[in-house]
């Protein structure tokens, strides 16, 4: 998967846990605690998108990313670790 | 044996609350995003009260329903906290000699954050279900309280911490194990546990909490699928929606349970928002009643949630209760038992709810005297005279009820009396 379809798939899970930034034009600079995104906004963003990209990681190997575009690129880090496995296998 | 649980459990909210909506204005924390935690009111511990006052002041209307040959069956005590007092010695010496239990008792305390009061009720069942004691009984005591101290605010904790005052409450949880569970019988053998090494929430120092709350949200979620993907590997037939008529939740504070609910409803059962929200409302929120207005009390408060279900249920029909329970560090268990009409009667009959109603509402100047105050309450104080006229009206409140308070500390031993 490509990143730009990756962070897409980021903003739709942004926008449904927070509806007000239907219109926010995102950044990749964009952090979610400046979006207004409490903790548990956060952590809810990182499942949802995680499901609906059909990964199969914990949520804590998403630690870290200091902005959303940080946070994509974690997201294919973990998709190509999976689809390395998946290849040894 | 093959049948074991909870013959009767009472939780003590201590003497004194404050309505956290005020503490959150005080504090300027946003007020649209502060609703969402689904918090209302926390106990404050008062200079008077410790952990063993918490304990014993739990598990006393329980121990005094039984008659003197059954209270000297309780052969096993665990108290189970993250507030220890001492390295070395346990709480359960202190609660044991304050309720006057028999001498041949097994006392030790369990610590393992917020799961403690899992682990000691799961040891305690299996101490039952072994029958290498027939006729035995265990008494459970979950017991912590948080005081928070003016220097760790100047600390400036990371913003997100700010969430933790609030929620942080004090109480204790007392569950007496036995052959005879009127109150909840364990679904033996029907347990997922799941745990791994992580620096979410710990307590490194004495005084105070230190952590990452992301990294804690999200153990506690993956925790609350793994754990009970566990338990359905062991119980084939186990449905999240409609095996458990009611879910009782470790309850940090109310959103967080609502997250991790909403996203095993999703990923789980395939359920839609709508119906993900109504069944919050069905199987989880009568269990929030209770830690809303206690705050966190970490080991005991699933069984808080569990005892806040059975009161403000229904059980017309005999239904079975899912219980999710987590703690920091971590370890997490998903677990089910079935209460009756009659359980529910019993526990109805202590009482909890007008326990929490006699209360004394603290107002923010109250609660800022006794932040000050907890500086001379610190781990470790060879010499302690509590001040019993920092908030007057608390101290009159405990005249109702027989409740234990802290007398005094004489070189390092803690000395309590009935009042």
């Amino acid at each position: 998967m490509e990143m730009d379809e990756i962070f897409q798939t980021l903003i739709r899970s942004i926008r449904e846990v927070l509806p007000e930034l239907r219109e926010h034009q995102f950044q990749e600079e964009d952090q979610l605690k400046e979006l207004g995104a409490n903790s548990i906004d956060r952590v809810e963003i990182l499942a949802l998108t995680v499901e609906v990209l059909s990964l199969d990681i914990p949520l804590t190997a998403l630690q870290g990313a200091h902005n959303i575009g940080e946070l994509a690129a974690l997201i294919k880090e973990q998709q190509q670790l999976i689809t390395g496995k998946q290849n040894q296998l | 044996m093959t049948t074991a649980g909870i013959q009767a459990m009472y939780i003590y909210g201590g003497a004194a609350y404050l309505d956290v909506t005020e503490l959150a204005r005080h504090r300027q924390l946003d007020n649209a995003r502060f609703e969402n935690l689904l918090i209302k009111q926390k106990t404050v511990a008062l200079p008077w009260e410790d952990p063993v006052t918490f304990a014993v002041n739990a598990a006393k209307p329980i121990v005094d329903m039984l008659s003197d040959a059954e209270k000297n069956r309780i052969e096993l005590l665990i108290t189970c906290t993250e507030s220890g007092i001492d390295f070395g010695k346990s709480l359960s010496t202190y609660v044991h000699h304050y309720l006057g239990l028999s001498r041949n008792c097994r006392l030790f305390e369990i610590k393992q954050a917020c799961y403690s009061g899992t682990a000691g009720f799961q040891m305690a069942l299996n101490f039952i279900l072994s029958g290498v004691s027939p006729g035995a009984r265990a008494l459970v005591v979950t017991t912590d309280i948080s005081r928070f101290t003016v220097a760790g605010r100047n600390e400036a904790p990371a913003e997100d911490w700010s969430f933790a005052e609030p929620s942080s409450g004090a109480g204790g949880v007392a569950m007496l194990v036995s052959g005879e569970p009127t109150v909840f019988r364990a679904d033996v053998g029907a347990n997922g546990y799941y745990g791994h090494e992580v620096m979410d929430a710990c307590r490194p120092l004495p005084d105070s909490e230190a952590g990452n709350v992301d990294l804690s949200l999200m153990t506690y979620m993956e925790c609350s699928q793994q754990a009970y993907l566990e338990y359905r590997k062991r119980v084939t037939e186990a449905d999240y929606r409609s095996s458990f008529q009611y879910l009782a939740f470790h309850t940090p504070f109310g959103g967080m349970v609502k997250g991790a609910h909403r996203t095993i409803m999703r990923k789980i059962v395939k359920a839609s928002p709508d119906e993900i929200e109504l069944d919050f409302m069905q199987r989880v929120a009568p269990g929030l009643n209770y830690c809303q207005r206690v705050g966190n009390i970490m080991g005991g408060t699933v069984f808080m949630s569990l005892a806040s279900i059975i009161d403000n249920g229904n059980f017309d029909a005999p239904r079975r209760i899912g219980c999710f329970s987590y703690g920091s560090g971590c370890c997490s268990e998903f677990y089910s038992g079935m209460v009756t009409g009659e359980g529910q009667k019993q526990q109805q009959r202590l009482r909890i709810r007008e326990q929490l109603d006699r209360r004394y509402r603290m107002s923010v100047a109250d609660y800022e005297r006794i932040v000050v105050n907890n500086t001379n309450l610190r781990f470790g104080m060879r010499d302690v005279t509590p001040d019993f006229h920092l908030i007057p009206e608390a101290w009159d409140k405990m005249n109702n009820t027989p409740q234990l308070y802290l007398k005094e500390i004489r070189d390092f031993h803690r000395k309590y009396e009935w009042r």
